[in-house]
Order: structure tokens, then C-alpha cells, then sequence
């Protein structure tokens, strides 16, 4: 792509995010998020491929219709209460209405199902864009609106833990896996959200920091699906190595550092009386443990019968900038023994 | 404590620097230098307390004879893999051996671990290497399935044994072990409550294995190699009886009556794992079932919390991990130069490996629990405490020792005695490496016969 538009593209990305960040108005906030719509929209359809295309379109499709609910949403509030601020939320009806969107924009259960089919779509880069990036700008506006109504909150966290296991174990596309553990890490994102939000902030970021990684390991072994995997042990034997680590660290194993939201999340869930709420997303998160087993077994605990022809492919030199994968990685597993400098950071 | 731990980590480091001629004999010496400053631990400084306290970790009774066993495994593990690594190229002998160290210096911080949830987060810790060990250096494609298997079945139970320890912080306020103990006792009687006794226990009981819940045990211990069936033989099954035994003081007055159905389970599973033994074909799959009956016995002994039954239960634990691990290592001698665990395809060895009939026996015979070894010892504390606890037990523990007499000397009468076949007249011979394995699995076990204080726990 034209590197000018990818700047301009790129920049308004960031731009939109920052603005919903930064903003303490409705409108505002509903500007940003049409902003990253938009400018993710020539970023998915660059290829101009078909199912790219149809990703973009399902994609404009969800986003407008749940960018428009939250302005109806808003316009609500509006109506009723007489004022925009972002914080002052209080009557139920927007509120419902702006989590149901928020949820949509999200990609929580059970408004999950164009999460799939989209990441399907796109290359890895935008991909990893979608997943992460664009998660940003929604969770502030849902860690600042307090949602109170719990039946809402605890139904979408375990339908999405429940439909994110469920769902990604026929899959052998390796996005659309991922598209089902963003699901799953939803789930467990919007479970803890009434009553510690600080708490959700922990997860979307160790999330975002797992995630980052895994994406970043399936770019350098241009892997989209589960048997590309299985050569990965020819062209970056050390790497191939960590990956089930990072994989099991997605899937929440101690002593690794996916383990450090579950905990923290099933200790605020205890304490708040929901004993059995937290043991049924604990057994869901195993659901998706099956599925990233499935990944380390294919990647690096069998080795695929056939060998490589022409130079062993180890030997060339990467093309992808190795920084970005190293640094995450690190952070995906070592960071659960800075559990509480890092829950006396972000809890208060 | 440290003088033990920085040695294991720094042991990983090691491994990578040392030139690949020495890799092996370094690794075993320095494993064993750090085993035999590891026996510092039995001679504790007060009878019944802590001792080597900090404030994350700090041993005591129960747990220096489980902290002695695992530094001494490490040494065993390593001189067992040396033969069947050796056409691996040299990195992936490092990663095993970092392998096998990095579940040693979890394991130590698990045993050693005064917080609950440390103990926690080190018993989960230690299922990633061990996976890994299975799935990727198994022989089998079966082992995908154990590996699948063994990491499901102790998940499913750990994980709500997580729930019931963070319940357990939110009513205690603490869960250190060192004031666990004087906390007052809770007021437990709702459903609730019995919903929470089941948590705590049952990550325990899917380990140990409890009969209902061992699908995993044959399936991990066959598949797995040569040190992954050591050490899952001989610690980690013994992290769940150590947890269960922790765990115990917490729980009170429920377990009176809800220990029934699960000694019922652990009694029967004596009984019904060791018919499958004398049925058994496959080797390491009769020491696989056969160590699902000894834990059986641990788990009635813990359930009925008296001090024979723990004491006993402690002293099984330790004889059977060294009997175990010496019997899998036995098995691999087999596996190696026959390749085939079938044990009709290597019978009547006496005449090719004589010397090896010797340790075949002791073996059979320290399984079968002779007088006076130390699995006697255990299983005798068990079985009367259990008849003290109810006489109709001893039909079951009684039909239990005559069972395992009976499959111990039907593997070793059928390994070693009979005719000898054609095809394995020119088998190697015995490798003085597999002797000395032998020897340092065997030895210690006859040594604990005049010191059995180092294994009785708090009952000094």
C-alpha cells in the first residue's frame, strides 16, 4: 500500500482511539469510534480479495449498527437525564443499551458471531490490529459507564467464556481460533467488570500482550492454518520452542503470566459471594485450553514426517521485525511473579 | 533453603554452557552434590514445628522426606535418560535435561512452600514440563492422548480446589500455613460448605489417583519416557497425597462423614487396580496400575486423619516412590534393548541378565511390601488403622496385600524365570550405569529399614 495512505490510514486509527480516550462527551466518544471504523476499513479490504472485502463489509456493518445504537443510546440519556457526560450514566435504560453496543463493538457473546468471519478475512497484521487496537477505545467507554445491572454482565461474561471454548474447538483456521479466544477473554474481561474495573484493565492488557505475541508468531511462520504450524520447527527452532508457552499462557496455566487475570478475577468473584459463577468460568477456560493444546502438539511436541526442501529455511534471515514478538513474549511469560506491584498499580 | 534452590536454578544455566562432551556426567554430579546437601533438611530443629523458616518457604516433617526424594530423583532421572537421549541431537538433550530441572525446582518450591496458593501455583507449575516430557519425548502416538489425559483430569479437579482456597483467604484472612493451623475451627454444615470440602479435596484425590478418577494415571505413566515415568511415579502423585495432607487440618468436622464414599472408592480401587495387574500384558502398564493401588491405600490412610494413618500414609508415600521409580526403571531396561513393553516378549532374563534378576527381585519384592522394608512399615500403620477405623476394612486391605503379592510375583516370575525365548538370546548386557541406577534406588530404600525416623513425620 501506498505509504502515504497507510500513514494517513494508521494516524487516523490512533487519532479516533485517542479522541474516545479523551473524550467526556458522547458525541465525542462516538466519534472516535466511527473514526476507527473508518480508517480500519481500507486496511481490511487492501487486498482486494473476496473474503477480505466481505470481512470489511460485515465488519461496517456490526461497528455502524452498534455505533448507532450508542448514539441512540446517548441521545437517550440525553433526553431523559439532560446532560452528556460520559460518567453520569445512571438510568438503566441507556445504560443497557450502551453495554449491548459496547458488547457488539466488542465482539462479546452472544453478539459474537461476525468476530469470526471477519478476523477470517483479513491478513495477520490487520488482524492483530483488529484484536487489539480496536478493543481499546470500547473498553474505556465500558470501564467508565459502571454498569450495574449484574444478571446482564454475569450472562454475557459466561456465555462468552462458554461460546468462546465451545465455538473454537472445530477450527482449524488458525484467526478464527483466535477470533474465539478473543471471545473467551471477553467473557472473563466483562465478568469482573461491575465489581473491580481495575481488574478488567489488568486483563485487556495481559490479553493484549498475549495475543500480540501469538499473532506475532504466526507472521513470522506465515501460518493461517494448523499444518502450516507443524513447519515452523525448520524455520525458527527456538521460537517454536516458547510457543507452547505462549499458547498455554493464553490458555491461563500457571506459572505463567495468562494465569495472573484468572486469579485475580476468581479472588474478586469469591469475595463477592459468586463462588459458583467463578468455578464455571474456571471449567470453561479448559474448553479453551483444548484448542491451544491442539496448537503445541501440531507446533512443537510432534515433528511433521517431511522434510524441507532447497535451504534450510532457519538459515535466511527474517524479514519481520523480531523486537516487537521478543518484548511481548517475555512479558506473555514471565510477568505473574510482579502480580502485586502490578495489582498496586492498577487496583486501587 | 536457598543453599538448595539457587544450585537447582542455576543448574539450568549449566546445562546450556557445559561443552557436550560433559553434559551428562555434569549434570549427574551436580544433581547429586545438590541431593546429598538436600538430606541436611531430615534433621530438623524442632520436633514438630518449621524449620528453615523464611518467610515464603520453610520445612517440616511432613515435607523433608518428599523434599529429599525429589532433590534424589533428579541424579536417578538424569543417569536414566542418558542411554535412550544419546542419538538425539545435543540441544534437545539440553532441553530435557532443563526439563527435568525445572520440574525439580518446582517441586521444591511446592513441598517447601508455607502460602496455600504458592503450593497452588508450583503444584499447577509443574504439570507444563511434565506435559511436555510426555508429549514430546513419549515413544508412542498414543502419548498425545495421555498428555491430553493427564493435563485435563488434573485441571478439572485443580481448578475449583483454586475457588475453595480463595474462599478459604476470604474466611480465614490467611492461608499460611504456619497460622493456618491456629485459626479457629470454621462452622461448617451447610450444602455450601460440603461443596467447598469436595473442592479442596478433589485436585488432591485426581492426583494421587483416587480409583474413579485414574484414567490418566496408566495412560501418562506408559507414554511417557523413561524420567517422566520416575518422576511421575515417585513425586508428583505424592503432591497430591502432601496437599491432601495439608489440607486436612482445614477441614474439619466435615470429613467424618463425607470421607466415606472416597476411602469406599480408594479401598476398591486397591482391590479392582491390582486384578488388572495380574491381567496385565503390557509392563509398564501393570507398575502404572500397581501404583494406583498403593495410593489407594495412602488415600484411605489420610481420609481417616489419625496419626497412624498419616504417618503411615507418609512412609508408603516415600518407600513406593522409590520402589516405583525403581520398577519403571527396571521396565525401561527392558524397553530398551527389546523395544516393546509386551512382557511375553522378554521373559525368562535370569539367564541372559543375571545380575539384573538380582535388583528385578529386591524390587518385586519391596513392591510386594516384605518385612522389613518400609513399604511394609506404611501399609501395615494403614491397614491397622484402617481396621481400627472399621473392621470390615481389612477384607478389602487383606484382599489388597494378597492381590499385590500376587501381581508383584507374577512380573517377576514372568520376566525372569520360565524359558528363555529364541530372539533374545543376544541381548546387551547389563550397562554398569543401569546397575548403579538400580543400586541408588534400592539402597536408600534398605537403609530407611534402621532409620525410620526420617520418614515418620510428626509422630516422633
Amino acid at each position: 500500500m501506498n505509504p502515504y495512505i497507510l500513514a494517513i490510514l494508521l494516524f487516523g486509527l490512533g487519532l479516533g482511539t485517542t479522541i474516545t480516550f479523551a473524550s467526556s462527551h458522547w458525541l465525542l466518544a462516538w466519534m472516535g469510534l466511527e473514526m476507527n471504523t473508518l480508517a480500519i476499513i481500507p486496511l481490511m479490504a487492501q487486498h482486494h480479495h473476496p473474503r477480505a472485502v466481505e470481512a470489511t463489509t460485515k465488519y461496517f456493518l456490526t461497528q455502524a449498527a452498534a455505533a448507532a445504537t450508542l448514539l441512540f443510546a446517548s441521545i437517550t440519556n440525553a433526553w431523559l437525564t439532560g446532560q452528556w457526560e460520559i460518567q453520569q450514566i445512571t438510568h438503566p435504560l441507556p445504560t443497557t443499551m450502551i453495554t449491548l453496543a459496547l458488547a457488539l463493538k466488542i465482539g462479546l457473546a452472544p453478539l459474537h458471531a461476525w468476530l469470526p468471519e471477519v478476523l477470517q478475512g483479513l491478513d495477520l497484521t490487520t488482524g492483530l490490529i483488529l484484536s487489539t487496537w480496536q478493543k481499546l477505545a470500547p473498553f474505556a467507554l465500558i470501564l467508565q459507564i459502571q454498569p450495574s445491572n449484574s444478571t446482564t454482565l454475569i450472562i454475557l461474561g459466561l456465555a462468552s467464556t462458554l461460546i468462546g471454548g465451545w465455538g473454537g474447538l472445530n477450527q482449524t483456521q488458525l484467526r478464527k481460533i483466535l477470533a474465539y479466544s478473543s471471545i473467551a477473554h471477553l467473557g472473563w474481561m466483562i465478568l469482573i467488570l461491575q465489581f473491580s474495573p481495575s481488574i478488567t484493565l489488568l486483563t485487556l492488557l495481559t490479553y493484549l500482550i498475549m495475543t500480540s505475541s501469538t499473532f506475532l508468531v504466526f507472521k513470522l511462520n506465515k501460518a493461517t492454518i494448523i499444518n502450516t504450524l507443524a513447519t515452523s520447527w525448520a524455520k525458527a527452532p527456538a521460537l517454536t520452542a516458547l510457543t507452547p508457552l505462549i499458547l498455554l499462557s493464553l490458555g491461563g496455566l500457571p506459572p505463567l503470566t495468562g494465569f495472573m487475570p484468572k486469579w485475580l478475577i476468581l479472588q474478586e468473584l469469591t469475595k463477592q459471594g459468586l463462588a459458583p459463577t467463578a468455578t464455571l468460568a474456571a471449567l470453561s477456560a479448559l474448553l479453551s485450553l483444548y484448542f491451544y493444546l491442539r496448537l503445541s502438539y501440531t507446533m512443537t511436541l510432534t515433528i511433521s514426517p517431511n522434510s524441507l526442501l532447497g535451504t534450510t529455511p532457519w538459515r535466511l534471515p527474517s524479514t519481520q521485525l523480531t523486537y516487537p514478538l521478543a518484548i511481548s513474549t517475555a512479558m506473555t511469560l514471565c510477568l505473574l511473579p510482579l502480580t502485586p506491584a502490578i495489582s498496586a498499580l492498577l487496583i486501587p | 533453603m536457598l543453599k538448595i534452590l539457587l544450585p537447582t536454578i542455576m543448574l539450568v544455566p549449566t546445562i546450556w554452557a557445559v561443552p557436550a562432551k560433559y553434559l551428562w556426567s555434569t549434570t549427574l554430579s551436580y544433581s547429586l552434590i545438590i541431593s546429598l546437601i538436600s538430606l541436611t533438611w531430615l534433621k530438623s530443629s524442632a520436633e514438630s514445628g518449621w524449620s528453615f523458616l523464611n518467610p515464603y518457604m520453610a520445612t517440616d516433617p511432613l515435607s523433608t522426606p518428599l523434599l529429599a526424594l525429589t532433590c534424589w530423583l533428579l541424579p536417578l532421572m538424569i543417569l536414566a535418560s542418558q542411554n535412550h537421549t544419546a542419538p538425539e541431537p545435543i540441544s534437545r538433550q539440553r532441553t530435557y535435561i532443563t526439563l527435568l530441572t525445572s520440574l525439580q525446582i518446582f517441586l521444591i518450591m511446592a513441598f517447601s512452600a508455607t502460602e496455600v496458593i504458592m503450593f497452588y501455583i508450583m503444584f499447577e507449575a509443574t504439570l507444563i514440563p511434565t506435559l511436555v516430557i510426555i508429549t514430546r519425548w513419549g515413544n508412542q502416538t498414543e502419548r498425545l492422548n495421555a498428555g491430553t489425559y493427564f493435563l485435563f483430569y488434573t485441571l478439572a479437579g485443580s481448578l475449583p480446589l483454586l475457588v475453595a482456597l480463595l474462599l478459604l483467604q476470604n474466611n480465614t484472612g490467611t492461608l499460611s500455613l504456619l497460622t493456618l493451623q491456629y485459626t479457629p475451627s470454621m462452622q461448617l454444615s451447610s450444602f455450601a460448605d460440603k461443596l467447598w470440602w469436595a473442592g479442596c479435596l478433589l485436585a488432591f484425590l485426581v492426583k494421587m489417583p483416587l480409583y474413579g478418577a485414574h484414567l490418566w494415571l496408566p495412560k501418562a505413566h506408559v507414554e511417557a519416557p523413561i524420567a517422566g515415568s520416575m518422576v511421575l511415579a515417585a513425586v508428583l502423585l505424592k503432591l497430591g497425597g502432601y496437599g491432601m495432607m495439608r489440607m486436612m487440618i482445614m477441614l474439619e468436622p466435615l470429613t467424618k462423614e463425607l470421607s466415606y464414599p472416597f476411602i469406599i472408592f480408594a479401598l476398591w480401587g486397591v482391590i479392582m487396580t491390582g486384578s488388572i495387574c495380574l491381567r496385565q500384558t503390557d509392563l509398564k502398564s501393570l507398575i502404572a496400575y500397581s501404583s494406583v493401588s498403593h495410593m489407594g491405600l495412602v488415600a484411605a490412610g489420610i481420609l481417616i486423619q489419625t496419626s497412624w494413618g498419616f504417618t503411615g500414609a507418609l512412609i508408603l508415600m516415600i518407600a513406593h516412590g522409590l520402589t516405583s521409580s525403581a520398577l519403571f526403571c527396571l521396565a525401561n531396561t527392558n524397553y530398551e534393548r527389546t523395544h516393546s513393553r509386551t512382557m511375553i516378549l522378554a521373559r525368562g532374563l535370569q539367564m541372559v541378565l543375571p545380575l539384573m534378576t538380582a535388583w528385578w527381585f529386591i524390587a518385586s519384592l519391596a513392591n510386594l511390601a516384605l518385612p522389613p522394608l518400609p513399604n511394609l512399615m506404611g501399609e501395615l500403620m494403614i491397614i491397622t488403622s484402617l481396621f481400627h477405623w472399621s473392621w470390615w476394612t481389612i477384607a478389602l486391605t487383606g484382599g489388597g496385600t494378597l492381590i499385590t503379592a500376587g501381581y508383584s510375583l507374577y512380573m517377576f516370575l514372568m520376566t525372569q524365570r520360565g524359558p528363555l525365548p529364541a530372539h533374545i538370546i543376544s541381548l546387551d548386557p547389563t550397562h554398569s550405569r543401569e546397575h548403579l541406577l538400580m543400586a541408588l534406588h534400592l539402597l536408600p530404600l534398605i537403609l530407611l529399614i534402621s532409620k525410620p525416623e526420617l520418614i515418620w513425620g510428626w509422630t516422633a
